[in-house]
């Protein structure tokens, strides 16, 4: 033995606490598998084939992305300042609006040229994605940072203000009914059939706009220097402070980061669903949230990773039991996660877990 | 230390008047201006209207206040158990399940109709414990939970119980084919609250109404004042500061917080027999997330954990949004020249409240006097970021 | 003292009664094991201190104790009886009280509303009883005030100053209270943990000599958790010292004081 500094001691997990832990996971993975299973064993008697189940799930993963990409802007915030930024679902329903109105502005018809459409698509997510992005920097600057170090209660109110705020802003502009999009790629023509699933534009659309996204975000904030602030200062914003982070403008970029995360899933929602509505974002903010929680809060793959499981559970729903029933089911699984796994499927990634 | 902190400093004993202290006497004031209100306005006014709903809202805000104000449970989803007491007025007090044939306590005219039709004193105490025990069955899944989590598990709940109401004509989940709720066309009509020996209840003859939904808040408004001054109340108090501690004080958490979940879910249950009655109807549309907020926007308003403070805030938001901004803002727009109906800002009007609301004064309109503290620090920017370490 | 009274000293700690016993506490977190089969016991009417450097495992010990932390293994026997796997307000309704590390008084509330809150296991009163304020239920509250002046008054604090919203007493005085409102619950065994951190020497002084008077008007056992050597080797009867979660070393304080594996544990090896 030498000097005062102090051992390394042999790690030993009692018995218990490990046993815990896998029964947990896969104990959430169990009931996540439930549903698909049922189904599938369902299918496999009545039709002898699984496609319908495949079917879902191709399907489940194309919104899925979408969710993952709203799931993305929860997660990071709440990693970031523990705060449930209520507003975010609303900030995607602008983007889808922020869409609609753009496709109508720039001419594109379902007769354009693809070329034309390519270009004219690629400016709209730009401006769509900045929108967002731009509005959430404001809302924090506005709501959130006033209150850093009032009771979580306070923040919570803000961010519920203004999701109301949001809502009412789509319902003045284009009114309380559902607006149809042009069907501007056509999203619900097949592609091509892999397996007996047809796999349609909607769902290239969005493997397309999401797959480089979600590259890029856990590129960035694995490897870029504000990704590594970011991460620094969801874990210990003191630590971080003191080593010479601005956190205000960390939390400002992760705001922005969202946002655009948020407007790029509002025009592929528009594209893909071909319907826009004032209301959409309170339950697409739920479900993603869900998606967040489930993957693990402040973990950014794990909203990734969530988003698409939600997807799948959502469809398989939708097509099986009816849409009326699946907020019913997905906040059901949301108050299973919380209760049972706070921590979700990957472990969560905030200032008290770190 | 400022001025304000300093007052902040010591928690007086209450000023008096010979031996009558200055709050008994302004508490006999605010009763006695209640009681005879009715006399200055038409009895089936407006204003007679919207006093009787303002009411009710603050037997709902009481019932809030006890769950997020007293004890510090950030519940999001009251909505509930408002849903709750509204459907068992409708299902006990209607013709409703018109196979039935029960009559308890009513007048003649409704013996003779079908259905279940109890006295609402009767459904009362059903729909309060209905209520208590749906609150202490939703509040168990979030003890272990950290507060914002509480907010959300609290609004998937609210939110679960706002589609079964919609989704329940035709069975539950799918299963079964019966009817339970009627979905949004809800169920209509609902037997009017029929107290022996008083005028009876019409929809020209408000007083009755109001008289009534005064004396349940009075009922609750009594048992708030009571219970905060008592070793319960102290105990939510503590637990909304430091759980820890307070647990290591020999205060059982869990029971203690199953309380305040049953008792607010309790008050929300009852004031939903009287709003079922009142507005003739209980259907789905008036189960709303909204509604949930709102509710939690008048104690906020008002200043958490503040009975008055949350009376106040009920009637303001409460008289707001039946009169000021349907009747009175309504017409502004016009005077200006410009073209849109304000009514369709309401929500955007509320939430832009909510924001200024916290932003500005968070500690409500009457602050309770220990929040006084806490939020001072906040305003003044006493503090840099503090983070604080939790055994 | 000398040796052969010393040895009497620890005879008849080691015969009395134990109001405390811990038999191979563990506390294992994940990967980090930061109590490791600690046994040890604490003297009925004794001043007993733990002690060790920092990261040694004592506030993770304490809060077994108290039932904050689940023990990994082993077990706790507070007066008799078996309470490992109770919950903290069971234990402290069994006689259990603590103060904390850094202080958790009840800001908003009064010096006076907090050592009520202490009370709360000792207090009857019903939901219903509260309401409707029965002469029982009213009396009860009366002598609970009186009693919580009575205890403010007795560790020190000034009566102009029992109304005060507890966030805005001095430091000393916010001790004062935390031990006011652990006394409130008529203890038979009281945890500080780190009682002088932040004092100077005069007012740790005054707190041993504080120690004393409880340990012999109450008939209390006092179990710390110190730094402060001079308040340790003046106030305790028995010390136990911990060091990365073991017990290391146990018994008189001028013995343990000398023990070498005490002297390394705290300074490292010596040549």
């Amino acid at each position: 033995m030498e000097s005062a500094s102090i051992p390394v001691r042999p790690t030993r997990r009692s018995r218990g606490e490990v046993a815990r832990e896998y029964v947990s996971r896969f104990g959430l993975i169990a009931i996540l598998l439930i549903l698909p299973v049922a189904y599938g064993i369902q299918d496999l008697q009545d039709e002898g084939n699984l496609s319908r189940l495949a079917t879902n799930i191709k399907d489940g993963l194309s919104n899925g992305a979408i969710w993952a990409l709203i799931a993305v802007g929860y997660t990071l915030v709440y990693g970031i300042i523990e705060l449930i930024n209520f507003a975010h679902g609303d900030l995607f329903m602008i983007g889808s609006f922020v869409s609609y109105a753009l496709i109508g502005t720039v001419g594109l018809t379902t007769a354009t040229g693809n070329f034309g459409l390519l270009f004219g698509l690629l400016l709209i997510l730009v401006i769509a994605m900045v929108g967002c992005g731009t509005l959430n920097v404001m809302i924090e600057r506005v709501g959130y940072r006033p209150l850093r170090n009032a009771p979580k209660l306070a923040p919570l109110i803000t961010a519920v203000g203004f999701s109301f705020i949001l809502q009412n802003v789509g319902l003045l502009w284009l009114g309380g009914s559902h607006h149809g999009v042009p069907d501007l790629i056509e999203s619900q023509n097949d592609f091509f059939t892999v397996l007996g699933v047809p796999v349609t534009h909607g769902d290239i659309l969005a493997l397309v706009v999401t797959v480089p996204l979600f590259i890029f975000l856990v590129t960035f904030i694995a490897r870029s220097r504000m990704g590594r602030a970011m991460r620094a200062t969801a874990q210990d914003p003191q630590a971080a402070r003191l080593m010479g982070i601005n956190v205000d403008t960390t939390i400002s970029f992760t705001f922005l980061t969202g946002g655009l995360m948020a407007g790029a899933a509002g025009l592929i929602y528009a594209l893909y669903q071909t319907d826009v509505w004032f209301f959409s974002g309170f339950t697409a903010g739920l479900i993603a949230f869900t998606a967040a929680v489930m993957g693990g809060i402040g973990n950014l793959k794990g909203a990734i990773l969530g988003g698409l499981i939600i997807g799948c559970l959502q469809q398989i729903s939708d097509n099986r039991i009816g849409t009326e029933w699946t907020p019913v089911i997905v906040f059901a699984y949301l108050v299973l996660i919380l209760v049972f796994r706070p921590q979700g499927l990957l472990g969560e990634e905030t200032r008290e877990a770190g | 230390m400022s001025a304000m902190t300093a007052r902040a400093r010591a928690i007086k004993p209450p000023e008096r008047i010979g031996k009558i202290k200055m709050s008994t006497i302004f508490t006999v004031i605010v009763i006695a201006v209640a009681i005879l209100l009715p006399f200055f306005y038409e009895s089936g006014s407006g204003f007679m209207n919207d006093a009787t709903v303002a009411l009710v809202y603050v037997v709902m805000a009481l019932g809030l206040n006890i769950v997020v104000g007293f004890a510090g449970l950030l519940d999001l989803g009251y909505v509930a158990f408002f849903a709750i007491g509204a459907y068992t007025m409708g299902w006990l007090a209607s013709s409703w399940f018109s196979k039935e044939d029960i009559h308890v306590g009513v007048s003649e005219i409704l013996n003779n109709q079908p259905g279940i039709h109890l006295n609402w004193l009767i459904v009362l105490p059903v729909a309060a414990i209905a209520a208590a025990s749906l609150g202490a069955l939703l509040g168990f899944p979030t003890l272990r939970l950290r507060g914002d989590y509480i907010a959300i598990v609290t609004l998937a709940f609210g939110e679960i119980i706002g589609r079964i109401a919609v989704n329940s004509d035709d069975g539950i989940f799918g299963i079964g084919h019966f009817n339970l709720t009627n979905g949004r066309a809800g169920i209509t009509p609902v037997d009017k609250i029929d107290i022996p020996l008083v005028d009876r209840f019409t929809t020209l003859n408000l007083r009755p109404w109001y008289w009534t939904a005064l004396a349940l808040a009075l009922v609750v408004l009594f048992i708030n004042f009571r219970l905060r001054d008592s070793r319960i109340g102290r105990a939510w108090i503590a637990i909304r500061e430091d759980e820890v501690a307070a647990i290591s004080m020999g205060i059982p958490t869990v029971r203690v917080k199953l309380l305040a979940y049953a008792l607010g879910a309790a008050m929300g249950g009852m004031a939903g027999t009287f709003l079922g009655s009142f507005y003739n109807t209980v259907n789905a549309d008036q189960f709303e997330f909204s509604f949930s907020i709102f509710v939690l926007a008048m104690i906020i308003l008002g200043g958490l954990g503040s009975i008055w403070g949350v009376v106040l805030g009920a009637l303001v938001l409460s008289f707001i949004n039946t009169n000021l901004i349907p009747d009175v803002l309504n017409n502004v727009p016009g005077k200006l020249g410009l073209d849109f109906d304000l009514t369709e800002l309401g929500f955007g009007i509320f939430g832009f409240l909510l924001v200024i609301m916290m932003v500005l004064r968070p500690q409500g309109l009457i602050p309770e006097k220990r929040h006084q503290a806490e939020f001072a620090e906040v305003l003044e920017g006493e503090h840099d970021v503090v983070v604080e370490t939790r055994a | 003292m000398s040796t052969s009274d010393a040895q009497a000293e620890q005879d008849r700690l080691n015969a009395g009664p134990a109001i405390l016993e811990t038999q191979y506490l563990t506390k294992i977190f994940g990967g980090l094991t930061a109590v490791d089969g600690v046994s040890f016991r604490v003297p009925a009417r004794s001043i007993v201190s733990i002690i060790g450097p920092n990261g040694a495992g004592k506030t993770t010990f304490f809060n077994m104790l108290t039932g904050l932390y689940r023990p990994s293994l082993g077990s706790v026997i507070f007066d008799g009886k078996d309470v490992t796997t109770k919950r903290p307000d069971q234990i402290t309704a069994l006689g259990v009280a603590r103060t904390f590390q850094n202080i958790r008084l009840f800001g908003t509330m009064s010096a006076m509303e907090n050592v009520l809150v202490g009370q709360h296991a000792r207090l009857r009163a019903t939901v219903a009883g509260s309401i409707f304020r029965t002469p029982r239920v009213r009396r009860e509250e009366r002598e609970a005030r009186e009693k919580a002046r009575e205890v403010l008054t007795y560790v020190g604090v000034s009566d102009r100053r029992h109304d005060d919203a507890a966030s805005y007493l001095s430091y000393g005085d916010q001790r004062r209270v935390e031990i006011a409102r652990a006394l409130a619950s008529d203890p038979k065994l009281l945890l500080l943990d780190e009682p002088t951190a932040g004092m100077n020497p005069q007012e740790s002084e005054q707190l041993t000599g504080f120690m004393r008077k409880l340990r012999d008007d109450l008939q209390l056992a006092i179990l710390l958790i110190e730094h402060d050597m001079k308040v340790v080797m003046g106030v305790s009867e028995q010390v136990t010292v911990l060091d990365h979660g073991e017990k290391i070393s146990e018994g008189e304080p001028q013995a343990v004081r000398h023990d070498p594996r005490v002297v390394e544990a705290y300074l490292g090896k010596q040549g």
